[in-house]
């Protein structure tokens, strides 16, 4: 079976800096992949190239069947990015809902802008959806009336109502209090189970345990570790990983 | 004394300071109110005609003709109504020229760039005054005939609308990052990320200073009876006045409608803002 996401040969530089180092990786079907590193490993980018909120400098994605390579130029290539875009659902550290419109509105508005759905059945697309997050009695607040954790649910059913191939988390409970990052990562592993394709970029170690098929530790723009979480933590291969997992003990072992 | 109210928890010394806080700030905005009233009371009385007598010195106050006044109040309260019109018309050019030199300001196209900052230069180079003549009366020597109104409208739009570009870039400004990259990552066009997205937020944002600069224009546009053929508040405050040597009169007139009419938009403005400040942001 082709795989939901292909990285194929990716390179990216900031200015001089080389932010990512020919990176390829496949991501099948239904799997779930922990993204995790240090600090300017290079998570976020490789994150935000698969969905061109950065655009590669050299190689080529594929989601879900389309594939954007380097030579591709013009209108072609932003039909293209476009149509890779509508595959992806992407949740931001931030949340980044939309302050002037309810949580519904927010939840609506891509696929009656970007779809041209009726609004009917986004409507009950996204009362399903929001059902489903635990927050369909907050579908007329406004965003600036939840707290992080409600904030951040909606944002995932904003992106589930796009019915997206593949999830995108970066970092989704970095932002939060501690007592709220429970609610959000319950969110995820529903709609993990669910069968979503997922990457979450994550510090958390305890989720990628549970619910991770695969754990990618990136170190200075390279994947320098891909294996089950089980292997991965009992067995790290890389001094970097082994630097790391000790970090996240000694942070989380108190 | 007894300090402490009886049959009450005796309050805090944090409750204590903020309830003496408070009764400060209310003593100070009691004695600004009575202060104003007495200041009013003055001005009042230094017009009233009045002679008084303190020792050996007799000073007159200022006389009015009432009979002026009673006369001719209907005929100069009768510019309010071309004064507002004048306002919201240009403001609403202002709104959209602010709009668009704002928007150019962000173009990476030279040209478009370079037309914005133009247009703003231009403007905020010269005179209101002049710009005003401009239309009314250097347009003519090139055929093109504006009336009074329009040639103001238009003069105004433009002034004002290079000054407010800033207030519409500070409200574009003013979007995060965030906010655009969700809209691009739920597959939303450049121009779906602005009208969706963007404006809305910006336009919010611009909405208290653009009264600001409304208020602000109602009494600009008195300059636009300069032309002599636009029949709003100065013009026929300054048409009597000339007409009956009753310029004293006339022009305290007319102040008191600007003054009051820049109260109540002020007023209606406070409650605005009030209204965006809390509820849905
Ligand atoms: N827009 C940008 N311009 C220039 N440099 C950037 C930009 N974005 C990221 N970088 C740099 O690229 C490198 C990788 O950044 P990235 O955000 O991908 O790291 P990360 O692994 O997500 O880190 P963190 O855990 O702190 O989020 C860093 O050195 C960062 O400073
Ligand atoms: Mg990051």
């Amino acid at each position: 079976m082709a795989p939901i996401v292909k990285i194929s040969n990716l390179d990216k530089y900031f200015g001089h800096l080389h932010v990512l180092k020919n990176i390829s990786l496949e991501v099948p079907e239904r799997e779930v992949v922990c993204l995790i590193g240090r600090s300017g490993s290079g998570k976020s980018t490789l994150l935000r190239c698969v969905n061109f909120l950065e655009e590669p400098s050299h190689g080529s994605i594929e989601v879900a069947g389309v594939k954007v390579t380097g030579e591709m130029k013009g209108a072609q290539r932003r039909q293209l990015i476009h149509d890779v875009r509508l595959k992806t659902g992407m949740v931001f550290q931030e949340f980044n809902l939309f302050p002037h419109m309810t949580v519904l509105e927010n939840v609506i508005e891509g696929p009656v802008t970007v779809k041209g759905m009726d609004r009917k059945i986004a409507i009950e697309l996204a009362e399903k959806n929001l059902e489903s997050v635990g927050l369909i009695v907050k579908k007329d607040e406004y965003p600036m009336r939840l707290s992080g954790g409600q904030k951040q649910r909606v944002a995932i059913a904003r992106a589930l109502t796009m019915e997206p191939k593949v999830m995108l988390f970066d970092e989704p409970t970095s932002a939060l209090d501690p007592e709220l990052i429970g609610e959000v990562l319950n969110v995820m592993k529903k709609v993990a189970y669910e069968g979503m394709t997922m990457i979450v970029v994550t510090h958390e170690m305890g989720f990628a345990k549970e619910v991770a098929d695969r754990v990618i530790v990136m170190g200075d723009g390279e994947l320098i570790e891909d294996a089950k979480p089980e292997d991965l933590f009992s067995n790290p291969k890389d001094p970097r990983t082994k630097a790391l997992i000790d970090r996240y003990r000694t942070d989380s072992g108190n | 004394m007894n300090l402490f109210n009886k049959g009450e928890a005796p309050k805090s010394q944090a409750e204590l300071l903020y309830a003496a806080q408070l009764r400060k700030e209310l003593q100070f905005k009691t004695n600004v109110a009575i202060s104003w009233a007495v200041l009013l009371v003055i001005m009042v009385f230094l017009f009233s005609g009045q002679s008084v007598t303190i020792g050996t010195t007799t000073f007159k106050t200022i006389h009015i003709d009432t009979t002026f006044i009673l006369k001719e109040i209907d005929f100069i309260a009768g510019g309010l109504t071309e004064t507002i019109k004048i306002s919201i018309l240009s403001i609403f050019l202002a709104m959209a020229l602010a709009l668009l030199a704002a928007l150019g300001r962000l173009s990476t196209f030279p040209p478009i760039y370079a037309l914005s900052t133009f247009y703003v230069s231009l403007i905020r180079g010269t005179p209101l005054y002049l710009q005003i003549f401009f239309f009314f009366l250097a347009l003519p020597q090139l055929g093109i005939i504006l009336s009074g109104t329009l040639a103001g409208v238009l003069a105004l739009g433009l002034n004002y609308g290079a000054y407010m570009s800033e207030i519409f870039r500070a409200g574009l400004a003013s979007v995060g990052k965030g906010q655009r990259e969700a809209a691009i990552a739920l597959g939303m066009t450049p121009t779906q990320t602005m009208r969706r997205v963007v404006l809305p937020q910006a336009l919010r944002f611009a909405i208290p200073p653009v009264g600001n600069e409304f208020i602000a224009m109602t009494k600009d546009s008195a300059l636009v009876s300069a032309t002599g053929f636009v029949h709003e508040l100065m013009w026929r405050a300054t048409k009597v006045g000339r007409a009956q040597f009753h310029n004293l009169e006339a022009l305290i007139m007319a102040a008191i409608f600007y003054w009051t009419m820049t109260l109540a938009l002020t007023y209606i403005q406070s409650i605005i803002e009030k209204r965006l400040s809390k509820g849905d942001r």
